[in-house]
């Protein structure tokens, strides 16, 4: 992707946008905060944008937004920004994303590709997140990963919770919609309760 | 929020709680709550303070009441002298009538001021409306931003759709000598359609731009219209 800059009077014109609709945009998060880039120049400060991305996204909410709020839109954008993404199995190790333990079982488990894209990097990070705390055994990490694939087409697009219940040392794992009370009976416990999109946000600012 | 088996915590007086999950919190006197506190309805009379975030349906501080920790819900009042040290998010109101201090940023669907209101990093809003004085550090920005001046008030940045500020009321008042100076000091300011008084800011760049008297502009960048009275300073002006 290339590294060109387009000011945000440049950026007005050719798009053809106002002050107003920009600002909308950006507090509904449609526009991601670290793409506005400040520079001063000989008339004070302005602030740039990455041309090639925010052409693409305005072209985008301008296309749909005919037919969806700008709430519904900015759900739709959010956890598919990150979608087309992909990142290399070295570069994870290096920053600390994951540790190579989770990525080997995820790829024995579900297979790995190299480049590995946003949704299955998910996954993983799903998993690095609840082994490295101790909350589940490589088992019931196993588990995990039957369950996030079966998902993984429809995995952050609404408010998914992953619970883990352990019953007489038998763990079942699940995926649900939007729960508000969970109750269970005396002998289970939960033992895991993770908000899907809680995890995508944190993986987002880790990347 | 859901309040099917949740109790109410009342401090009267002296005292303390730890947090949890309540219906209905009412702090009168010197009551502490430490811990995160999420219920349906708060209320702080006196010098209560929340050691921990809230999350609440409805807020009001009406005292000098403190929370260290964020705040997230839906509609939020400080009436008193009342101060969260970090985020305040609503999903419908802010109003700050006495003085209120945010220790981060402020994302709410409206927000009214009346008092003295300080707000240490961006004010995202849809509707801004301001009939004190207010401190924003960072960016305010909202679709519509109306603001009566009282005072000194100042932003690093405004941006949105309309953008109204109106500077001192003419009539009995002025015989006298004003005691301080009613400004609003901005870096720069950006929006479609823009009526400005009383305004000392670097840059204002605009669809259609009115500037009134007592402004102190450096250089304007209009679209469509420019429209100045005399006796307001415009270093330059160009259309672009």
């Amino acid at each position: 992707m290339s590294n060109e800059l387009i000011s945000k009077k440049d950026l007005l014109d050719l798009t053809g946008i106002s002050y107003g609709q920009l600002y909308r945009w950006k507090r509904k998060n449609l526009i991601p905060e670290e793409w506005f880039i400040r520079k001063s120049t000989f008339t004070g400060q302005e602030t740039f944008f990455p041309k090639e991305k925010v052409l693409e996204r305005i072209d985008k909410i301008q296309s749909m937004k005919e037919t969806l709020s700008l709430d519904e839109l900015a759900e739709r954008l959010s956890p598919s920004s990150a979608a087309g993404m992909e990142f290399s199995k070295n570069e994870l190790l290096k920053r600390n994303i994951v540790t190579n333990t989770s990525l080997e079982l995820y790829g024995n488990e579900s297979g790995i590709s190299d480049p590995l894209p946003f949704d299955q990097l998910l996954e993983v990070f799903i998993l690095d997140k609840l082994l490295s705390s101790g909350d589940i055994s490589l088992d019931e990490g196993r588990m995990l990963l039957q369950v996030l694939k079966e998902a993984r087409s429809i995995l952050g697009k609404s408010k998914h919770e992953l619970l883990l219940i352990r019953k007489l040392g038998v763990t079942s794992c699940l995926l649900v919609n939007g729960a508000e009370n969970i109750i269970v009976d005396q002998g289970s416990k939960v033992t895991v309760r993770l908000s899907v999109r809680s995890c995508i946000e944190e993986l987002k600012t880790n990347l | 929020m859901g309040n099917g088996m949740k109790g109410n915590l009342m401090i009267n007086g002296y005292g303390s709680s730890n947090g949890g999950h309540f219906d209905q919190v009412k702090l009168n006197g010197r009551g502490i709550v430490n811990g995160n506190l999420e219920c349906v309805m708060f209320e702080c009379n006196g010098s209560g303070a929340v050691h921990g975030d809230l999350k609440v349906d409805n807020g009001k501080i009406s005292g000098s009441g403190k929370v260290k920790g964020k705040v997230e819900g839906n509609n939020f009042t400080i009436e008193g002298h009342g101060s969260v040290s970090e985020g305040v998010s609503l999903v419908n109101k802010m109003n700050i009538s006495g003085s209120g201090k945010i220790g981060g940023s402020l994302r709410a669907n409206e927000v009214k001021i009346k008092g003295k209101a300080t707000i240490a990093t961006n004010c995202e809003t849809e509707s801004f409306r301001s009939d004190g004085q207010f401190a924003i550090g960072g960016l305010l920005s909202a679709d519509h931003i109306d603001v009566r001046l009282y005072g000194e008030s100042n932003a690093a940045e405004m941006g949105g759709q309309t953008i109204k500020v109106k500077g001192k009321r003419r009539g009995f008042f002025q015989l006298f000598k004003p005691f301080f100076q009613t400004k609003l000091t901005v870096n720069v300011i950006e929006g479609d359609e823009l009526e400005l008084e009383s305004t000392k800011a670097e840059v204002v760049r605009g669809k259609n731009v009115i500037i009134g008297p007592e402004c102190e502009i450096d250089l304007v960048e209009y679209k469509e219209s420019f429209r100045r009275v005399e006796g307001a300073k415009v270093r330059e002006f160009k259309k672009i």
